[in-house]
């Protein structure tokens, strides 16, 4: 929802500067996902309006109404004088026991024409294009109050207005002259002959307001939660109305919108003549109490809370309450039926007082290190093939057949694997290529994961002997180890795998180890062995390679192979070539070997072999 | 040469796996696992999910075909419901805490940041007096020990989550930048009754932190899509 912060200092006039205010919203009402000012000096902040504060804060009134609260400003209460109007023929029957109220009022003598300047700024600023004086005056209205809006043409109607479920098959002509197929499930607002419009979520061709309109109904309704969500989801239409109406939007603020609304239209049209709302209300909104207990809110924040705190916010709040030592009765605000429980309260005061008051404490909890044997044959499991000199990784569940299957998925995999094998086979083979990268004469890897049967999901774990992989159930591996005993759970054996720093518990430490990116261009791998007389050092050798390697090679020189004869030894250092930005020629990496080799030569004791 | 068996190599992931259950074994919490095939029970219905909540829709979630009721689980959560139901069922009263790593899926389209399977570790603690500073506490010492006693910093926003009430958005300051890491809050009344658990006289809180992401901040791995490829170099660690 995006807040004009002009709009808001309406209501509260010592309104904090823009990036105060930002931060009253990010710690005390919700997130927000940007603020940008405008080059008209205003600023919008684009917040994050989560369900169990749809109901208020989808409105500048309910956003400046909690500021308020918060800050414990005074708020500008706006009043709307309107006169009560002629005497109506205008008939309203409600067919459904969706619609809980709709309230409609015939304006005559309208004249549709541009907006003024105001209301334009005010709806550019929120990001809406200006379409007519009336059109814009519903907008607005919804971004003050939160109550959507609707004005039909009075002169296009067939006969009165009824909210009822649409007929099967039923089809409403959109603005855009598209046509909507409708089904019972959904309801419609319509005249005696056609549908005008989908209940809550868009408005039809028929009785559209034009440049030539002259008489209107304005609708100020309310509609079942549900039902708009359904409908919505099921033609596929989300405005901004259906957001409104499938948050449970309070029926109460009807009343003030439509006083909005009108006086709107008797500022923009002088010449309007009003006659008296038509006000069917078959649902009323409850109207609730809430008691709560301070200890209990104090006991939920680990905060303790007084009394007078409570009052305070209240009082800033304008809610009406009374209070018995600790227990506090509370007028539910309509616009705040999220407010049903102390929990609720404990978050109310909490995000008021700042959860940064809240002290960090560490609870005490007699718990002695336990697992449930799941895990801990998971951990066995993965420190046993890790000693054995396997490697771990991580495949995907999703694969492109198995035995079962999900729905609607975004990729092409729709099914579970039901084996480990399928996966650690080409994870082998893509490793075996890359095995010179790896420092590895030998690639044997191993993965732990779940597997999904037609009836049953297992853990599995599979490893490779050379080409062939192995594939068991964790229980098949964990029973060839009768003697260890998975009920016991030691916080020792967890991380025994090459991360030995984590023994050190606590302040585990890994050094400050960082991912080392790799090319995607392939490599080049060759091998230098050198015949080299006692009392030589190999690593004189490296530190050749190193250099005369040049910033082509990725890795230190690796030592692959050495062996003893007749008094000389023989070591085998492994290069391994690649660059970052291309793929590396042959012609290239002989160049650098050449200068290896005669690098080397240079040595009268070493021998090339 | 030598003949000593070279130890593998760990997967990042499971390093931070194993780091984070130890400081939370630690803490006195004790580990559980839970299904990744899921009834919408476990998942939805008992976490005070109502029916027609967008998290439900096939665009976010997996749905399992000739399987009504049954999903992949979106969060370690459903474990939370399994825990406490066999502890109630058992006859054990609170206190209770527990930790619960494992896998989760989201049906959502990759990039960088997101993938279709995503590792998570919960916590839960119940109890007669467990709140929001024990969270506070928790969490702060959490990822003191993570991440090395670095000058780490952590503060909660209000947020809704329809299994907590008050529900929170945690922020780390790691270095000199915020991360927006995790979703917390105290355990909803209707999921301790859910579960046979008196919300008259327990509380306690209940959080879920993206191990992917925490493993991603700790070695400054650039993209998730390189975690579940089987590629032996991203075991670096």
């Amino acid at each position: 929802m995006k807040i004009s912060y002009n709009w808001l200092k309406n209501y509260v006039k010592d309104l904090p500067e823009a990036e105060k205010l930002a931060e009253v919203f990010t710690f005390h009402v919700c997130e927000i996902e940007e603020v940008d000012k405008l080059p008209n000096g205003d600023f919008v902040f684009d917040i994050k309006v989560l369900p169990d504060r749809a109901h208020d804060l989808l409105s500048h009134y309910g956003v400046a109404r909690d500021i308020a609260g918060i800050l414990g400003l005074s708020f500008n209460e706006v009043k709307y004088e309107v006169p009560k109007g002629e005497p109506t023929k205008l008939e309203i029957k409600i067919e459904t026991d969706k619609c809980r109220r709709y309230m409609g009022r015939i304006v005559r003598n309208v004249t549709v024409g541009p907006s003024p300047e105001w209301m334009k700024t005010y709806l550019e600023t929120l990001g809406q294009r200006s379409i007519n004086n009336l059109v814009d005056a519903t907008n607005i209205v919804m971004f003050d109050l939160g109550n959507p809006i609707h004005i039909f043409d009075l002169d296009k109607l067939s006969g009165g207005i009824i909210v009822r479920n649409a007929k099967d098959g039923e089809v409403m002509t959109t603005l855009d002259n598209k046509g909507v197929k409708l089904t019972p499930s959904d309801m419609v607002i319509s005249d005696d002959k056609d549908v005008l419009a989908i209940a809550g979520v868009k408005g039809g061709k028929k009785a559209e307001v034009d440049n030539n309109t002259k008489n209107i109904v304005i609708e100020v309704a309310n509609f079942d939660p549900t039902s708009v969500r359904k409908t919505a989801k099921a033609i596929n239409i989300y405005t901004d109305a259906v957001k409104r109406f499938e948050n449970d939007f309070s029926p109460e603020v009807a009343s003030s919108a439509m006083d909005e609304m009108t006086a709107l239209i008797l500022e923009i049209c002088k010449d309007a003549v009003i006659q008296e709302v038509v006000d069917q209300y078959p649902i009323k909104a409850e109207k609730k109490t809430l008691a709560f207990n301070i200890s209990k809110i104090s006991k939920i924040l680990g905060l303790p809370i007084s009394g007078d705190e409570v009052e305070n916010i209240l009082r800033n709040f304008k809610r009406e309450y009374k209070k018995s030592g600790e227990n506090f009765e509370m007028k539910v605000p309509d616009t705040r039926p999220d407010l049903c429980s102390d929990e609720d309260m404990a978050e109310e005061i909490g995000r008021v007082i700042g959860y940064d008051k809240i002290k960090a404490e560490i609870p005490t909890i007699n718990n002695s290190a336990k697992s449930d044997e799941n895990f801990s044959k998971i951990i066995f499991t993965r420190n046993k093939l890790l000693a054995d000199g396997y490697s771990e990784v991580m495949t995907y569940a999703f694969c492109d057949k198995g035995e079962v299957e999900v729905l609607a998925s975004a990729s092409d995999k729709k099914f579970l694997r039901n084996n480990l094998t399928d996966g650690l086979k080409e994870s082998l083979k893509l490793n075996q290529l890359n095995a010179p990268l790896l420092e590895m004469n030998e690639i044997k890897i191993f993965e732990i994961g779940t597997v999904f049967m037609k009836d049953k999901e297992e853990m599995h774990v599979a490893y490779n002997e050379k080409k062939n992989i192995i594939e068991k159930t964790l229980e098949q591996f964990c029973n060839q180890f009768p003697e260890k005993n998975f009920g016991a759970f030691a916080l020792g054996d967890i991380g025994q795998g090459t991360h030995d720093s984590l023994n050190s518990f606590p302040g585990i430490s890994s050094g400050s180890k960082i991912f080392v990116p790799w090319s995607v261009y392939p490599f080049i791998s060759r091998d230098v062995a050198v015949w080299m007389g006692e009392g030589e050092n190999p690593e004189e050798l490296k530190k050749i390679l190193k250099k005369e390697a040049t910033h082509l090679l990725i890795r230190e020189p690796y030592l692959f192979d050495s062996f003893t004869k007749n008094g000389k030894t023989s070591y085998g250092f492994r290069l391994v070539f690649q660059s970052f930005e291309k793929t590396l020629t042959d012609d290239e990496i002989n160049i650098i070997m050449a200068k290896i080799g005669h690098k080397i030569k240079e040595n009268s004791r070493w021998e090339l072999r | 040469m030598d003949k000593e068996i070279k130890k593998g190599k760990e997967h990042p992931l499971s390093i931070v796996i194993n780091e984070a259950v130890k400081i939370f074994s630690d803490l006195g919490f004790e580990v559980a696992t839970g299904p990744e095939l899921e009834d919408e029970w476990h998942n939805f219905d008992a976490l005070n999910f109502p029916k027609d909540h967008p998290a439900r829709d096939m665009q976010d979630t997996f749905f399992i075909k000739d399987k009504p009721g049954f999903v992949l689980r979106t969060h370690t959560s459903n474990t939370q419901i399994h825990f406490m139901e066999k502890f109630t069922k058992e006859g054990k009263i609170p206190p209770l805490a527990i930790v619960v790593p494992g896998k989760c899926f989201r049906n959502e389209s990759t990039d960088s940041g997101h993938e279709m399977q995503f590792h998570q570790i919960e916590c839960l603690m119940v109890g007669e007096n467990i709140s929001v500073a024990h969270l506070k506490g928790v969490l702060f010492e959490f990822f003191k020990r993570f991440y090395e006693n670095e000058n780490i910093e952590i503060r909660l926003r209000p947020s809704f989550f329809p299994f907590v009430e008050p529900g929170f958005e945690v922020d780390l300051k790691k270095g000199d930048k915020w991360f927006e890491l995790l979703g917390a809050g105290m355990v909803h009344p209707k999921v301790l009754e859910n579960c046979g658990i008196d919300s008259k006289k327990y509380q306690g809180f209940a959080f879920g932190v993206g191990l992917d992401r925490l493993m991603m901040i700790k070695y400054k791995i650039p993209d998730i899509r390189l975690v579940y490829q089987g590629d032996l170099r991203l075991n670096q660690f």
